[in-house]
């Protein structure tokens, strides 16, 4: 009795999971770290979703995790968008990390009003893959807003928001917050669509780790 | 009823004052809107009398644009459409000749009728004054008792020259035609020039998009008439008192679409504030391009998605600002300042420059470092010392550093300049 219960059981939660899978999601794109695309449901970013990460401090790895992703759908047809980026996204890095630069636009806003609607425009548009935006204060409401531009347009939009954002309520399908130890950048789930919250996760992604691992080569000949 | 009769009726009635020029221009804008049916457009007079005002004439010659548009029906569906969207008054009428077309255009004669029989025949029994002639003929026919054009046809020429004056039987045999009827035909102008004056003044720019709107969409008309599209044109707004606003259109591809020209030009009127209130709108193109052979319904997803990108790649341009939508590419430079640079064309990099690792972010301007915020050194130092040849030499020390909560910075030792601490990127 207690083991046709146990079956019974199962094949319920396998039921609510496949349904779930099948409604909430609209496709995944892999992250490209195995350890996080484990604890993701559909073993990726969720497509035409809002994705919001909140970093302890820059320079923790924070735009390394992002960066396979980005690699990918600039290799594929689609565009990449870096929106109101806190400093120069240098060329040469990016470039190193598989990034086609060809497809990624930066566009630069002076004020918080133009950075969500840029960001809107990208997201709505399906040329754009993902979009990256930089915005110190955004609104629930605005948020809402983005996420529906994202479900339209089945891209993804990263949205880097400060620590104190983690203690907010956000309508976005899935939030992180991204702080670094010794072993690298620690991905701590706050929120996610379809799977369970408060998953920790360690991935060794700060370049510090390859640079501090290979050798420094020396600069090419000098012209 | 003149105007003193309206006055006394209604005190409020609001007078505008009759603009011929206006009216002229606005005919031409018309004409080549049309040229898209036709290469043949000829157009009627601004008669100054009012009484012949009421309307104004315009011919466009389909008997050889009718295989192009699929037949009658769907050509003059598609003009319905297009007039109905530039939101003119007008009548349409379709007849074997230039006099003959306008008369049943007058007469509110929607059947097309192709050959002078059954054109003489269908007008025998209507009334004389849908004619074009002078208001004193009229009379004189009027009082001779003949009230139909049928019956007017039937009486000798030479009578109605001797009678009425040559010009009288002319208009008759064009009519019918029994005359040739040559008139120049409108010229199309290698440049667009358009020009919108407004009989009062728009405060607002969202009052201005509704007389946008009809003039790109006649735009567009002259675009097709062409077969061209553009890639730049002007906006002019006149105001009142005060320096006119030029605004550049700019798209990433060649178009002819009223839509999305229409996009574009509001998210700069966004972005702008207007100096006084707006009493004219001028259109000029002077460059057109050939349309891409892309144009045509060939369907891929990468060509769909250029398109949408181009589209959205305007829209934040016109709203940002040209400089602050770009691409970045690498250059051959070993200073890390000189090593990229902004680009305003998607140029795909062939050959790819070998650079050491390099972080994501990179300062705009190098930082002055206190030593105490360093934990530990995690490598270094990469020596980069280049620059000398123009001016801009550099001598430095790279490392990579490790404050408490484990950002790592890129930063430098100025071996040039006694040594100070600068940070330089982020390793995100």
């Amino acid at each position: 009795m207690s083991a046709h219960r146990a079956q019974t059981l199962e094949q319920l939660a396998r039921l609510c999971r496949t349904g779930r899978d099948a409604s909430l999601l609209a496709g995944t794109a892999p992250t490209g770290w195995a350890e996080l695309d484990a604890i993701l449901p559909g073993a990726g970013w969720p497509l035409g979703a809002v994705i919001e990460l909140m970093p302890t401090a820059t320079g923790i790895g924070e735009l390394s995790l992002l960066m396979p992703t980005l690699a990918q759908f600039s290799r594929s047809e689609r565009y990449v968008a870096f929106i109101s980026p806190p400093y120069v996204p240098f060329a040469p890095a990016l470039a190193q990390r598989g990034v086609q630069l060809h497809r990624l636009l930066v566009i630069e806003t002076s004020a918080s009003v133009d950075t969500l609607w840029a960001f809107e425009q990208t997201l709505r548009c399906n040329a754009f893959g993902a979009a990256l935006a930089w915005c110190p204060f955004v609104k629930d409401r605005e948020v809402r807003r983005l996420q529906l531009a994202a479900e339209s347009g089945r891209s993804i939009g990263f949205l880097y928001r400060t620590p104190a954002a983690a203690l907010e309520p956000s309508p976005a399908a899935v939030r992180l917050r991204l702080q670094a130890n010794d072993k690298g950048l620690i991905v701590e789930v706050l929120k996610c669509r379809g799977a369970r919250s408060g998953m920790t996760v360690a991935i060794s992604c700060a370049d510090s780790e390859r640079a501090s691992g290979s050798s420094l080569r020396s600069p090419a000949s000098s012209p | 009823m003149n105007f003193t009769v309206a006055l006394a009726m209604y005190p409020q009635v609001n007078t505008l004052e009759r603009n011929l020029k206006a009216e002229r221009s606005a005919l031409e804008r018309l004409a080549a809107w049309a040229y898209q049916f036709s290469s043949t457009i000829v157009l009627g007079d601004i008669a100054p009398a009012f009484r012949k005002a009421r309307h104004s004439l315009l011919w466009i010659e389909i008997g050889a644009s009718l295989k192009l548009f699929g037949g009658l029906r769907p050509l003059l569906a598609r003009i319905d459409q297009e007039l109905a969207e530039l939101n003119y008054t007008y009548r349409l009428g379709v007849g074997p000749t230039l006099e003959g077309a306008a008369l049943l255009a007058r007469a509110g004669i929607r059947i097309a009728i192709m050959t002078t029989e059954r054109f003489s025949a269908r007008i025998r029994n209507l009334p004389i004054r849908y004619l074009a002639l002078t208001d004193e003929t009229f009379r004189h026919l009027h009082i001779a008792g003949i009230r139909t054009i049928g019956l007017l046809l039937e009486l000798p020429r030479d009578a109605l020259a001797k009678r009425f004056g040559p010009q009288t039987s002319d208009y008759l045999a064009r009519l019918v035609g029994t005359a040739p009827d040559p008139r120049p035909t409108f010229e199309l102008p290698r440049h667009y020039d358009a020009h919108f004056a407004f009989d009062f003044e728009l405060q607002s720019t969202e009052a201005l998009l509704f007389p946008l709107q009809r003039m790109l969409r006649e735009f567009c008309g002259y675009l097709r008439g062409l077969d061209v599209c553009v890639q730049h044109f002007d906006l002019i707004l006149e105001h009142h008192g005060a320096a006119a606003t030029s605004l550049r259109l700019g798209l990433s591809r060649p178009e002819r679409s009223a839509e999305k020209f229409l996009t574009l030009v509001r998210e700069q009127l966004d972005r702008i504030t207007i100096p006084a209130p707006t009493v004219g709108l001028r259109l000029s193109a002077r460059h057109f391009v050939e349309p891409s052979a892309q144009q045509s319904d060939f369907f891929s997803r990468a060509l769909q998605n250029s398109e949408e990108f181009a589209h959205t790649f305007d829209r934040l341009v016109a709203r940002l600002g040209v400089e602050h939508v770009h691409w970045i590419q690498c250059v051959a430079d070993h200073r890390p300042e000189a090593c990229w640079r902004k680009s305003h064309a998607a140029d795909a990099q062939r050959a790819t420059l070998a650079f050491p690792e390099r972080p994501l972010w990179l300062l705009p301007q190098p930082k002055l470092l206190q030593r105490s915020h360093l934990i530990q050194v995690i490598s270094g130092p990469e020596r980069i010392e280049s620059g000398w040849w123009d001016g801009g030499d550099i001598q430095r020390d790279y490392y990579i550093l490790r404050t408490r909560d484990g950002a790592n910075l890129w930063a430098y030792k100025d071996l040039a300049h006694n040594g100070e601490w600068y940070l330089h990127g982020y390793w995100s």
